[in-house]
């Protein structure tokens, strides 16, 4: 009998517990946006508590998908800044932040700060979870600003940029006379030129669908995206009002040559990005496409290469185009309670100070904000006048929302175009295809 | 009046895990069927609207879905056919008095313990066609072309599927032992009394009375091909194209990546409707297989 008592104890705990899960929950989701008179009136006496003075610190939250170490100069600004401000730093990992954060703002709570993506932006704009922050748009270039406007908006403030080129070993270059080309023709020859002295031109992880996307773009962005008749090319597209198909044909015909000529071959589908960076860090391969943040592992793996980088080329010498944009974007929650304190913080990250501390915890990429220039590491030398240009730029940025499915659709089709099972045509209708469903269901 | 009393006090003992069960199987999987009805999406998460079929509608318009459809039903039919069939063999084979029985049991279910996505990655590296890769550094260095099992759209899923019965016909053969283990030598005897050889053996007594472990293994087989996801993530994530997608992976990507969480649920249902009926089919012909040699 005794042991039964014992058991109907055990479930009245665990009925109580069960119910204390609901009450904490309750007061989490509180806490999110209650008034931090409630986070000072822990720590401070209470008289002190009871006279509630501008003094008093305020408590917001800032969410991001990136380690705190990778924004710890920023935060330390803010600290030291605005003393007044108590920022409280929240990871949540990349593959559950959007879906996290999503139904928290749909709940009307979510973050104060909000570290969000150009797709994510333009969905959370829509549904009205975002502040206006057009009052600090002219002091960043229309590049940053484009991809997070909303109509006519400044919807969050971009951050510093992400980018990729094409990698390309110096000594390789130097041992047969080669030097980094101007144009698409001069690098197919220089494909050919490098495989007749048997080395493999270009390494490339295709196992993966982004970087013949990206490759592909690149040559697209010169020949196509960049004429001013196209201008409004993206937007229309991510609206449905215009196809791939029909417009894109001929870059990505060109584009094709690097398969037609065996530059990029049918191999590259069983290598990954980790064992097509060994290739050409080892000195295995001479080219390969990717951004800065793979510089670290090149050197790990061999601290004796000399590597700089070119952009994407076009049939006309210029600039050339990197693929890249805002890597992050920091938006205002429109709900929350301290908007005051949230837009006192957002002030601070668009100033010069401001980019330069989370830019040094985020080197390589550069700044949209006016007048902030910040020395780029030597291995980017090549890609300067690219930067200098404002040539730095994702097409999908401006498809709207729910863009991954689409962009992982063209980069699929490409690998059946690479594995001799499509052609470019199919290759557009496909991507079209996906845009196409995904616009008809997005409500 | 006890025995109800007692009844009640020792249904007591299984509430907690009810209840939990309840609220995170039980009640997420029926509100599936609620979802897939409605608009519920990344962009739209309150105030729901009814849009009856058009999510079952539209899963025949996308291609990842029917691609993965595809793949999924062929990787679970090779599963289960060779799985069952490699684990009785091996089981059979090491159940005989060997020396060394007791270590190649071990070796051979040694790969069931890792995870597939330790698997994956090394059967990554295994396979790759750079010169890192080990299989295709041995077939190059005997002077023969390279393979690209990975990168080959006529070729990845089966490559898939062959990693998958290297680390689970181990599994299978430990059950098909145990269910040897319990078989009488007394048919054996008589049967060789009889003048049966050991291929008559085989298939008159053995296979026969291990009619209750081909049943666990098949459907396990079965159901697990179907929802088969971590060793496609880690391994070829879905590619080349869409030749290694499977039903899982093409639910993840649509339900999450994208955020149609009302199409990812019709889908959701769409997929335990299959199963159910896959695995009803297999468990009729299982049962009438028992019935014909009872």
């Amino acid at each position: 009998m005794k042991r039964f008592k014992a058991l109907w104890i055990t479930l009245l705990i665990l009925a109580f517990g069960v119910a204390g899960c609901g009450t904490s929950k309750n007061n989490a989701t509180n806490s999110a946006t209650a008034d931090t008179s409630a986070s000072v009136s822990q720590s401070a006496s209470p008289s002190e508590s009871q006279s509630a003075s501008p003094a008093e610190k305020v408590k917001i939250r800032m969410a991001y998908w990136n380690k705190e170490s990778t924004v710890q100069n920023l935060l330390d600004l803010i600290k030291q800044k605005l003393p007044n401000i108590e920022l409280e730093y929240q990871f949540i990992e990349n593959s559950q932040y959007d879906n996290i954060v999503g139904t928290q703002l749909a709940a009307g709570s979510g973050p104060d700060i909000i570290s969000i993506g150009p797709p994510a932006a333009s969905q959370y704009s829509k549904l009205g979870y975002l502040a206006d922050l057009s009052t600090l748009a002219d002091r960043f270039n229309e590049a940053g600003t484009s991809v997070y406007s909303v109509d006519g908006k400044l919807v969050a403030l971009p951050g510093i940029s992400w980018f990729e080129g094409i990698y390309y070993n110096k000594e390789i270059f130097a041992k047969y006379g080669l030097k980094a080309p101007t144009t698409f023709e001069e690098e197919l020859q220089l494909h050919e030129d490098l495989k007749k002295n048997g080395i493999k031109p270009q390494a490339m992880g295709a196992k993966s669908f982004e970087p013949m996307m990206k490759s592909s773009m690149g040559l697209i962005m010169n020949e196509f995206l960049s004429l001013p008749e196209n201008k409004d090319f993206d937007v229309k597209y991510g609206k449905g009002e215009i196809t791939l198909e029909g417009n894109w044909n001929a870059g990505l015909e060109k584009w094709s040559e690097l398969i037609k000529r065996g530059y990029l071959t049918k191999d590259m589908l069983g290598i990954d990005y980790d064992q097509a960076l060994d290739e050409f860090a080892t000195g295995k391969a001479a080219m390969w496409e990717s951004g800065p943040w793979a510089l670290d592992t090149i050197k790990q793996k061999n601290p004796n290469i000399q590597l700089d980088m070119f952009p994407f080329y076009g049939s006309k010498p210029g600039p050339g185009w990197l693929i890249g944009g805002p890597g992050v974007g920091f938006s205002a929650n429109a709900n929350s309670k301290h908007l005051d304190a949230v837009m006192q913080v957002m002030d601070l990250i668009a100033t010069t100070d401001g980019q330069k501390a989370f830019w040094e915890n985020n080197q390589g990429g550069s700044s949209y904000l006016k007048g902030a220039d910040f020395e780029m590491p030597a291995e980017f030398d090549g890609v300067k006048e690219t930067f200098k240009a404002g040539n730095v730029y994702a097409p999908w940025n401006n498809w709207g929302g729910n863009v991954s499915g689409v962009i992982q659709d063209y980069g699929k089709s490409l690998q059946e175009l690479l594995g001799g099972k499509s052609d470019v045509s199919s290759v557009l209708k496909a991507t079209d295809k996906q845009t196409a469903r995904i616009i008809k269901l997005n409500p | 009046m006890n025995r109800t009393k007692r009844e009640i006090n020792y249904g007591m003992f299984i509430l907690p895990a009810l209840l939990f069960y309840v609220l995170f199987c039980v009640y997420p999987f029926v509100t599936m069927f609620y979802y897939s009805v409605t608009d519920y999406s990344v962009s739209k998460q309150t105030n729901l609207d009814y849009v009856g079929l058009r999510n079952y509608i539209e899963i025949w318009d996308n291609d990842l879905l029917l691609y993965g459809i595809k793949n999924s039903i062929v990787y679970a039919l090779l599963m289960t056919v060779f799985q069952t069939a490699f684990g009785i063999l091996l089981a059979v084979a090491l159940d005989k008095k060997l020396k060394t029985r007791n270590i190649l049991r071990s070796v051979f279910f040694l790969p069931a313990v890792f995870s597939p996505l330790v698997i994956g990655f090394l059967w990554n590296y295994l396979m790759s066609t750079s010169d890192f890769g080990l299989i295709n550094q041995g077939l190059t260095s005997i002077g023969l072309s390279k393979i690209n099992f990975l990168g080959d759209s006529d070729l990845a899923l089966y490559s898939v599927v062959f990693t998958q019965l290297w680390q689970w016909t181990g599994w299978a053969m430990v059950i098909f032992l145990a269910n040897l283990q319990s078989i009488s030598k007394d048919y054996y005897e008589a049967a060789e009394i009889d003048g049966a050889t050991a291929s008559h053996q085989f298939w008159k007594i053995t296979l026969p009375l291990l009619q209750p472990s081909v049943s666990v293994v098949a459907i396990t087989a079965m159901i697990g091909g179907l929802k088969v996801f971590d060793i496609i993530m880690s391994l070829t994530n879905g590619g080349p194209g869409n030749a290694t997608e499977t039903i899982m992976t093409a639910f993840i990507k649509t339900s999450f990546s994208e955020g149609f969480y009302g199409y990812g649920a019709a889908f959701g249902v769409v997929f335990f409707v299959a199963v159910l009926l896959l695995t009803m089919l297999l468990m009729q012909f299982l049962r009438k297989w028992g019935e014909k040699i009872a």
